[in-house]
């Protein structure tokens, strides 16, 4: 079905979803053991709130959310707390599976902030790879106007076929969740962009949309092709808005979930079931019974990769994610994350290492095919060359790291290499500078407030010697003259910082009352240091000049 | 000709011209006076551009009075904690030549660390600290706070029991740096032409 809108580049890749499509999705066996890791969303760590030795339920919360954007973390298994480090819990379990359930909340009639508050305790985040929490995305209409609602279902990357399953298994379920996000954000219309390339979840989804919605849902089916399910690339595609550079969806009134991340909300809202499990995708020609399964939250990737019936011989390497965006893993001793969609066992002959890489022979391939349409050969040499000013004025940010450009390259140049490294280069520029600036105000605070000091000291020291003067009332000595108007225009200007200060943390508190105003705060102590110096100074000139002026009348 | 000569033309051409010039002169002197600044915006740049460790190894009370000396003309080689990166920096701000650094470059950000068993309760780190980053009572043990600590060893001298010493600095996983080999061929031109070939000929 051709759009009539659409986002520059992609490319047309081997989908290989057949290998995982076709079985059915079944539970994987409860784990003995989990390792649950404290950061699996984006954001602060959660803080554990167990210590080893405690009886431990399925659901019941580990770790709990610590600073802003952060998530909860509950148990997957019921059993006995092993080991608590800074980094991870680890359960044993106990094989009885008993579960710690929330009342079951009716979505329809239950408020805003109930609902609000049970994303908050379920430890929900988005299920499609940046694991942003679900709770503080609900609530992105208290500074945007939400008006429609992408349920991004496009799963464009090859082999992962995690949404097709969920799905087709659960497409009552998924519509109904998306009801909920809909009531908490205000949208009007809810868009399923879905590739063409799942025919049974297309099916299932048309099925389930014959049920009367509360807000209309509309379901775009979509050419296949990668990166669809890019969220900037699927609102150009449904939608044909373009999301601001630096922006997010919501500056265009759009706000985009995973299927997976609708059906978690669904569980914890109607059952009260945390999130503790998700579908992950098995598949790659190593593995014997590829598939998806629910899989517990902690389970060792080894673990899930042998019951599917691993060859150990044939299999070269693991990928975590699809092929384009995925991480090879290093080791198979980690556990499946909130963040696990899919797991690649891939032989050497599926997946071949790329070939050395070549100098760029200015092609202009990868230019073509980028969706933010960048340049990628130009970000490539500025990337290598750390030309800091040039990746920032050629967008370096807005690349979103598909890997569309280092498929084509025919230099086989690792380009997504260069740019997620000169990436974090900048970004830890950027934690240096505002550092740098922190200490800054640090410092002028400590100036400002060993002025005051000093000023009140001068002013008692001068107290303290006009009562000794005045009963012999001898002149003071006017030599040094007093320079009442400079001070007073030094007051002036301390009163006048004191206020400005004052008005840029009032305003930058309502426009961003996320952001710390930590700094502000500092700026505006300082600026009180500054004024009451001044007003200690004043006082202690007019002082001064008060004896001053007597004596000179009094002649 | 003598039709288009007149005085009359000079001089009011002469007239509008000396009142344009005062028009113009009073605008700008009324602006200068409005819009005046105490500050040196130059100075605010080339604060922006310093560490802000405010360590003084450069031999002022801190980055801001080094700043309004290199305005004055100081050296721009005087940072150990910005590194040639600084020097580069500021060299390109300011238009003048870069120089190697005067002093060790510091491989590794620091952090001050109080063996706190070992500690007086003296108060004399705390005075001398200049961004306020140890707390602490006197005769009562002294502890840093590591996220405000700029590592500027500032506290190691007047330590009288020497119970502070310079850690690394432990970075969180999220800021962790790759490793980066830079190729040196990074087109096909790059490459280096064989000695006597075509394009030796033309170098």
């Amino acid at each position: 079905m051709p759009s009539a809108y659409d986002f520059p580049g992609g490319v047309y890749l081997p989908e290989r979803k057949q290998r995982s499509s076709q079985a059915t999705l079944i539970e994987a066996p409860l784990p003995s053991r989990v390792t649950l890791p404290l950061q699996q969303h984006s954001g602060q760590p959660a803080t554990p709130c167990v210590a080893p030795g405690d009886r431990v339920k399925v659901g019941s919360v580990i770790a709990n959310r610590e600073g802003m954007i952060s998530s909860n973390l509950h148990t997957s298994i019921s059993g006995t707390v092993t080991e608590v480090t800074t980094a991870q819990i680890t359960i044993e379990s106990d094989g009885q599976d008993e579960w710690f359930r929330l009342p079951s909340l009716d979505w329809r009639s239950a408020g805003r902030h109930e609902l609000l508050e049970r994303l908050n305790e379920s430890g929900i985040v988005g299920l499609g790879g940046a694991g942003f929490p679900s709770h503080i995305k609900a609530r992105v209409d208290e500074r945007h106007a939400i008006d429609t609602l992408v349920i991004n279902a496009a799963e464009c990357e090859p082999y992962i076929t995690a949404d097709d399953l969920a799905l087709r298994h659960y497409p009552g379920e998924i519509l109904e969740g998306a009801q909920i996000i809909a009531k908490l954000c205000g949208a009007r219309h809810i868009v399923i962009g879905i590739e063409d390339n799942k025919p049974e979840a297309i099916g299932a989804l048309q099925q389930a949309l014959a049920d009367s919605q509360p807000v209309p849902v509309e379901l775009t089916v979509i050419p296949t092709r990668y990166p669809s399910g890019g969220e900037r690339q699927l609102i150009k595609k449904l939608l044909d808005l373009n999301v601001p550079s630096g922006g997010l969806p919501a500056d265009v009134g759009v706000l985009c979930h995973n299927p997976g991340t609708l059906l978690a909300i669904l569980h914890a809202v109607l059952d009260g079931q945390p999130l503790v499990s998700r579908i992950v995708t098995l598949t790659g020609e190593a593995i014997a019974q590829p598939g998806n399964r629910w899989v517990r939250l902690g389970t060792s990737v080894k673990e899930l990769l042998e019951e599917a019936g691993v060859n150990h011989s044939a299999l070269n390497q693991v990928i975590q994610g699809g092929p384009m965006m995925g991480t090879p893993l290093l080791t198979l001793d980690t556990p499946v994350t909130k963040l696990t969609n899919c797991l690649i066992a891939a032989t050497l002959d599926e997946l071949p290492p790329p070939p050395a890489e070549s100098p760029c022979i200015r092609c202009g391939e990868c230019e073509s095919v980028c969706p933010v349409a960048l340049l990628p050969q130009q970000l490539h040499w500025y990337a290598r060359a750390q030309d800091d000013t040039k990746l920032e004025r050629y967008h370096l940010f807005d690349c979103i790291e598909c890997g569309a450009c280092s498929y084509v390259c025919p230099s086989h140049i690792p380009l997504v290499v260069d740019y997620r490294e000169a990436k974090s280069r900048l970004r830890l520029q950027r934690i240096e500078a505002t550092k740098a600036e922190h200490a800054k105000h640090r410092f002028e605070f400590r100036q400002a407030r060993l002025a005051r000091e000093e000023a009140e000291k001068q002013a008692r020291k001068q107290a303290r010697q006009a009562q000794q003067r005045r009963p012999s009332n001898t002149a003071t000595s006017s030599s040094e003259k007093v320079d009442l108007r400079g001070l007073r225009i030094a007051h002036a200007a301390a009163k006048a910082s004191v206020k400005k200060a004052e008005k840029t943390l009032a305003r930058v508190a309502q426009e961003d009352p996320k952001q710390s105003l930590d700094d502000l705060e500092m700026q505006l102590a300082t600026a009180q240091e500054n004024l009451k110096a001044a007003e200690w100074q004043l006082a202690q000139a007019r002082e001064q000049q008060s004896p001053d002026s007597a004596s000179k009348e009094s002649p | 000709m003598s039709d288009t000569f007149s005085w009359w033309g000079i001089l009011s051409t002469v007239g509008v011209l000396t009142g344009l010039g005062i028009i113009f002169g009073a605008l700008l002197g009324v602006v200068s006076e409005r819009f005046k600044r105490e500050d040196n915006p130059l100075v605010e740049q080339i604060d922006a551009l310093l560490p802000q460790t405010q360590c003084g190894q450069c031999g002022y009370p801190g980055c801001r009075p080094y700043a309004e000396a290199i305005n004055q003309g100081d050296a721009l080689n005087k940072c150990p904690p910005g590194g040639e990166a600084t020097i580069h920096a500021l060299a390109d701000l300011l238009g003048r030549e870069p120089e190697p650094l005067d002093g060790d470059a510091q491989s590794e950000t620091k952090v001050a660390f109080i063996r706190e068993a070992e500690c007086i309760g003296c108060t004399k780190c705390i005075q001398a600290c200049p961004v306020d980053a140890i707390i602490g009572a006197a005769k009562l043990m002294h502890t840093v706070i590591e996220d405000e600590c700029t590592g500027c060893d500032l506290c190691l001298d007047p330590c009288p029991v020497d119970c502070i010493d310079m850690l690394p600095r432990s970075a969180p996983l999220t800021q962790w740096q790759p490793i980066i080999t830079p190729s040196p061929e990074l087109i096909v031109s790059d490459r280096q032409p064989a000695p006597g070939g075509l394009h030796a000929e033309r170098l």
